[in-house]
């Protein structure tokens, strides 16, 4: 901005090289700008109470394979899909008239089957049955069991598992390529900045679910090419333009007028000077991605869309497909899985809504 | 009267290049849409059209002769995709696979009305209460309750879409009985019906359309008025004329009793889809409002002695309403997605469903046809609030004119 | 058109006494007005110059009762005709603004509202405030002739801001600021963004208009040959206190106050007598803790050790000139500069 400030902070960096590395100066800088921004974090609530989640997630996710390793977990009885616990459950159950009377399959017995298994009981007695999965919440299995046998808090660790592989990888993939593109275009303009806004506007258009439905018709998807395909959506898209928006207020300013100046490439402005720049608001869309990557996964497995060992969306499809779904009765089985996307993908939101208010100045507190 | 008069230029003519311009984007967007769907179509793996018929059952040998014919699957792909768009443009959209021989276009005539219906509904309401939301919540940032109705928004923003709806079932239809737990219509009711659903429907829609474009229009001609008196009086009696001319209308109406089950029907789905797409506009508009919040023409209006509402009505929110119109256009994606899911989880045979159930039972033709429609309805949705922008924002003179 | 303020009385229409106001801040208090005090009498100009960041525009909205959210009145009153604005509820300080007093922003290039046309937004405040209400022809002609005055076309009223010029946008301000007869008019730099040839010629008009119109103006830079140039008194402000007040010829030709004789000894003037220049040292200290006793103190060359710890007040020196300073009686002649 004030092209007076150029030289001197020129100057100040060309008097610290002799005694330190630049890189430990970079590292110096970041670690400052790191502890700052930190506190401003910390004073936003709303960003605070999303890290939390985040990180209870993350702890839940990494807990599963140590449960294994140390064997306080069975895989015969714990894995997500093979799983089952053959041990018998005893439940008393109340007899009622008929299957249409069973709210509660846990809890009630219908008499038409009973009779035709050759016991003689009448509705409202008590009977002592084994019971079949899925079993409700108790001391072996924290969220119950589903109709398969095998165990909710498990699939649900590895649900977190996935749910992080998969945000995290899309939205560095959607990161990656429109810091890039945006870059790009900002400094180049012209033709290369119509051709990719174009494209993105294109792109910000589709709905997005139609297009994963569509393009799940050429087989199944795995975990990671629906990553990188959400990815590429993404990065050539929406974050795409206001990555663009912010590189174009970058380039404008004196220092990258010095940088060519002095001398150097197109490309090597671009990577050393205009993307640096453009990072941490990057790093903001990082989170947004999250949010979308993680709701986009749940959505197309539980329409059974997608080829993959267990997920949260998954655990909802399954529900669905046993006939489990429109049971409060058996509310483990659909409530923590729901629960959880929610509030991973929530969480994801709010911390990039708390960092959104550092780094965008328009949103500051006055 | 003096005849301070803008001339006919700043008026009317560049807003109409805009539009043209924009017309004109949107074709051509359309055209490139379909292309890539069609190649993206034909790409799918082992699946050539005419495997595809020989492993469909249900296809008798001579349908499917008939049906490589008559789409010229011979020819070179550039003209099997000439001939496809062609019979696109005139109405042939081919025949079903999975429900041999229903044709295509009669699925999508059949579908789409039911669609666009629970779409726009859903899409208003959104808009309404969201607005209204995200303009008191700015207005009150910093004080209590902010932060609770900012953590329940980003919730319902957030919220996984299809546990929601179904949670929402639970709650409303199973356990409270209040409305049906899915599908469009209860088929006792229509037994020997005189008209169809979608008949109805569609007049459901008409009226609809017309009471909120009357209120809609009266209202914004109301604040042209001097005095505030008459403008509260105006406002008033529109919604007083329209919402009572729409319940003498359907009280007189002969079907009555079936707009009543499809609006029965109607309300949980577009309910859910309120609910959840609300909240994203309510923090979009509050975004927008803390940023025109700290304009200083905010401070002028207060400076000229207006009361704090009208400051924020007319100044903050007016001005906040534009970045909020320009995220209606990537709303209708996103009422698409939420309404392909919306359409399953609540039995609603729409487009939405079609698409989901012709992409699962790979019926090709279906499948293009109902992404298409799916794009056109996108593209419209995309040309309607650039129109609105237009209309909103005075400044977008200057860039139509580049 | 009327005007409404009564033939000069002696008794000022808006005087300020003694006001403090702070804005709070997470790392303190900024102390931006510190105990000033000022009058203001009917059709007369008043003028407040002082460095960048001093507190004029704070002044200037805690006239309007528009001070930020974070800022705080810690004492003093602001006495418009009798009443004094600190103590009126919302709707009453609503109803003086703009009716009584109203402002030329500092930032006026953004002070329009970019989806409203010009006209509509003067008429907004004129709904408001003139009673019995004008019909749409009457203020439709009121505005025309307000744009006439201030030397715009009258057909640019139905015409977007953005289709205004920086200049344009600052005379329609000026029109607007006229719309509902105020008895003042605040000008807080209303000419800084412009070029100088715009500048002057608002400045000529603003000084035209306030002569037929009869209004008083106070007029605010941070440059004092303007102040010299359009106002009959002047005060003069550094960090937050008002240090010198009187007679704009007094106190431009013979300053007394060591900030405001080394402010005018470091500008050049054209039209004074001459002088030389002597630049001001130093930087405007941080509010958010200012030095004791004279806030002037460590840039000062007059400097002794009771402005070190006490505060000098505001004192008479004859003539309505006022200044806070203990040596004011070794400040010298402007022209004879200082001696090094
Ligand atoms: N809302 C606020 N919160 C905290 N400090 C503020 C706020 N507004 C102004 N200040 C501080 O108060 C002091 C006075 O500011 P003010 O805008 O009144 O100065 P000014 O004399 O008008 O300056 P300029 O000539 O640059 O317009 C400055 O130090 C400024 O940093
Ligand atoms: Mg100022």
């Amino acid at each position: 901005m004030d092209t007076k400030q150029v030289p001197e902070s020129l100057q100040r960096i060309e008097v610290q090289i002799p005694d330190r590395p630049l890189w430990r100066i970079r590292a110096g800088l970041l670690w400052e700008s790191f502890k700052s921004n930190w506190k401003l974090f910390k004073r936003n609530r709303v960003g605070l109470v999303g890290l939390v989640v985040i990180i209870l997630f993350a702890i839940l996710g990494l807990a599963q394979p140590i449960l294994f390793a140390t064997g306080v977990w069975d895989a015969k009885i714990y894995d997500v899909r093979t799983g089952n616990d053959t041990r018998v459950r005893i439940a008393e159950m109340t007899v009622v008239a008929n299957v249409d009377e069973v709210i509660d399959p846990t809890s009630q017995i219908d008499r038409r089957r009973l009779i035709a298994e050759g016991e003689n009981v009448q509705v409202g007695d008590v009977i002592q049955r084994e019971l079949k999965h899925p079993w409700p919440p108790d001391r072996h299995h924290l969220l119950g069991t589903d109709p398969n046998g095998s165990d909710i808090l498990s699939q649900l660790m590895y649900g977190a598992r996935a749910a992080f592989g998969l945000g995290l990888l899309a939205a560095f993939v959607t990161v990656f390529i429109a810091t890039t593109v945006g870059s790009v275009a900002a400094y180049f303009g012209g033709w290369v900045d119509s051709f990719f806004m174009r494209f993105a506007d294109l792109l910000l258009m589709l709905p997005i679910l139609a297009v994963l439905i569509v393009a799940s018709s050429f087989g199944r998807f795995k975990l990671w090419h629906l990553a990188i395909f959400l990815g590429l959506l993404g990065g050539f898209g929406g974050t795409a333009i206001v990555l663009k928006s912010q590189a174009l207020s970058v380039k404008v300013k004196p220092f990258i007028d010095a940088a060519r100046v002095a001398g150097g490439n197109n490309w090597r402005i671009v990577t050393a000077h205009l993307i640096p720049n453009v990072m941490p608001l990057s790093f903001l869309y990082v989170m947004f991605s999250v949010t979308g990557a993680i709701s986009s996964e749940a959505v197309l497995s539980f329409l059974g869309l997608l080829n993959i060992q267990m997920s949260w969306g998954l655990m909802i499809n399954k529900t669905q497909s046993a006939g489990y779904l429109l049971n409060p009765a058996t509310w483990w089985l659909i409530v923590p899985a729901g629960l959880a996307v929610t509030l991973l993908a929530g969480a994801f939101y709010l911390a990039g809504r708390g960092m959104d208010e550092i780094i965008n100045p328009r949103l500051r507190n006055r | 009267m003096s005849g301070y008069h803008a001339n006919a230029f700043t008026k009317g003519s560049p807003l109409g290049r805009y539009v043209i311009k924009r017309f004109v984007q949107m074709v051509v967007l359309f055209l490139v849409f379909f292309a890539l769907s069609w190649i993206a179509l034909q790409a799918i793996p082992g699946n050539s059209i005419e495997q595809q018929l020989r492993l469909n059952p249900n296809l008798p040998p001579e349908a499917i002769t008939q049906a490589l014919a008559r789409r010229g699957l011979d020819k070179p792909p550039l003209e099997q995709f000439w001939l496809y768009t062609k019979a696109f443009f005139t109405g042939d959209l081919g025949v079903s696979w999975s429900r041999y021989p229903q044709p295509v276009s009669k699925l999508i005539a059949e579908r789409l009305p039911r669609t666009v219906m629970l779409f726009s509904v859903a899409l208003l309401f959104q808009y309404l209460i969201g607005f209204q939301a995200g303009k008191y919540l700015a207005w009150r940032r910093n004080k209590r309750g902010e932060i609770a109705i900012t953590i329940a928004g980003v919730s319902l923003f957030t919220v996984f879409y299809p546990w929601f709806g179904l949670m929402m079932i639970l709650l409303f239809a199973v356990k409270l009985g209040w409305v049906p737990t899915n599908g469009f219509i209860v088929e006792a009711t229509w037994r020997g019906a005189p008209v169809s659903a979608n008949h109805v429907m569609v007049i459901m829609f008409f009226s609809l359309l017309a009471v909120t474009a009357f209120i809609g229009l009266t209202s914004w001609a109301s604040s042209r008025l001097d005095q505030p008196n008459r403008r509260r009086l105006v406002k008033i009696g529109a919604w007083v004329v329209g919402l009572g001319g729409f319940w003498l209308f359907w009280a007189t109406n002969q079907y009555l009793v079936y707009a009543k089950d499809v609006a029965v029907h109607l309300v949980l789905p577009v309910s859910v889809l309120t609910m959840v797409g609300f909240a994203g506009v309510m923090l979009i508009t509050r975004t927008s409002m803390l940023e025109t919040m700290k304009e200083d023409f905010v401070t002028t209006a207060r400076a000229k002695g207006l009361s704090e509402a009208m400051v924020r009505d007319r100044h903050a929110a007016r001005t906040a309403l534009l970045p909020v119109s320009t995220s209606l256009v990537l709303a209708v994606a996103t009422v698409i997605d939420g309404g392909i899911i919306t359409e399953s989880i609540f039995g609603w045979p729409g487009m939405g469903q079609l698409l989901l159930a012709s992409v699962v039972s790979e019926d090709i033709p279906v499948a293009l046809a109902a992404f298409s429609f799916t794009g056109i309805l996108a593209l419209l949705g995309h040309f309607a609030a650039d129109i609105l922008y237009g209309v909103l924002d005075p400044r977008i003179r200057v860039t139509s004119q580049g | 058109m009327t005007i409404s303020n009564e033939v000069s009385n002696d008794a000022p229409i808006l005087d300020v006494r003694n006001v403090v106001m702070h804005y709070r801040t997470e790392k303190g208090d900024v102390s931006a007005i510190e105990n000033v005090s000022f009058s203001l009498k009917s059709g007369e100009s008043f003028g407040l110059v002082g460095e960048s960041g001093c507190g004029k525009t704070s002044m200037a909205m805690a006239l309007l009762q528009l001070q930020a959210e974070n800022a705080t009145f810690k004492g003093g009153e602001i006495v418009l005709n009798g009443e004094d604005m600190l103590k009126m509820n919302p709707a009453e300080v609503r109803s003086h603004r703009w009716s009584d007093i109203s402002m030329v922003f500092q930032g006026a290039m953004n002070a329009w509202n970019p989806v409203h046309r010009v006209g509509a937004q003067i008429k907004e405040a004129m709904d408001l405030h003139i009673r019995p209400q004008l019909s749409h022809t009457e203020s439709r002609e009121r505005i025309a002739s307000l744009f006439e005055m201030v030397g715009l076309d009258p057909e640019m009223m139905d015409r977007y801001p953005h289709e205004f010029s920086g200049g344009m946008r600052q005379r329609a301000i000026i029109a607007m600021a006229l719309s509902c007869d105020p008895q003042i008019i605040i000008a807080d730099e209303p000419t800084t963004a412009l070029d100088v040839i715009v500048q002057d010629q608002i400045l000529t008009e603003l000084k035209k208009i306030q002569h037929d119109l009869g209004m008083s103006i106070i007029y605010i830079s941070h440059d004092i040959a303007v102040i010299a140039e359009v106002t009959d008194r002047m005060g003069v402000m550094y960090a937050g206190k008002m240090v010198e007040t009187g007679p704009t010829i007094e106190v431009f030709h013979n300053p007394k106050h060591p900030y405001a004789f080394l402010l005018l000894s470091s500008t050049p003037s054209i039209t004074g007598p001459r002088r030389k220049l002597a630049p001001l040292e130093g930087e405007p200290p941080n509010l958010l803790d200012p030095p004791p006793g004279c806030r002037f103190h460590p840039r000062c060359p007059f400097v002794t050790d009771q402005c070190r710890t006490e505060e000098p007040p505001l004192a008479e020196i004859g003539g309505g000139h006022r200044v806070a300073c203990w040596n004011w009686e070794s400040v010298p002649p402007l022209s004879e500069g200082l001696r090094k």
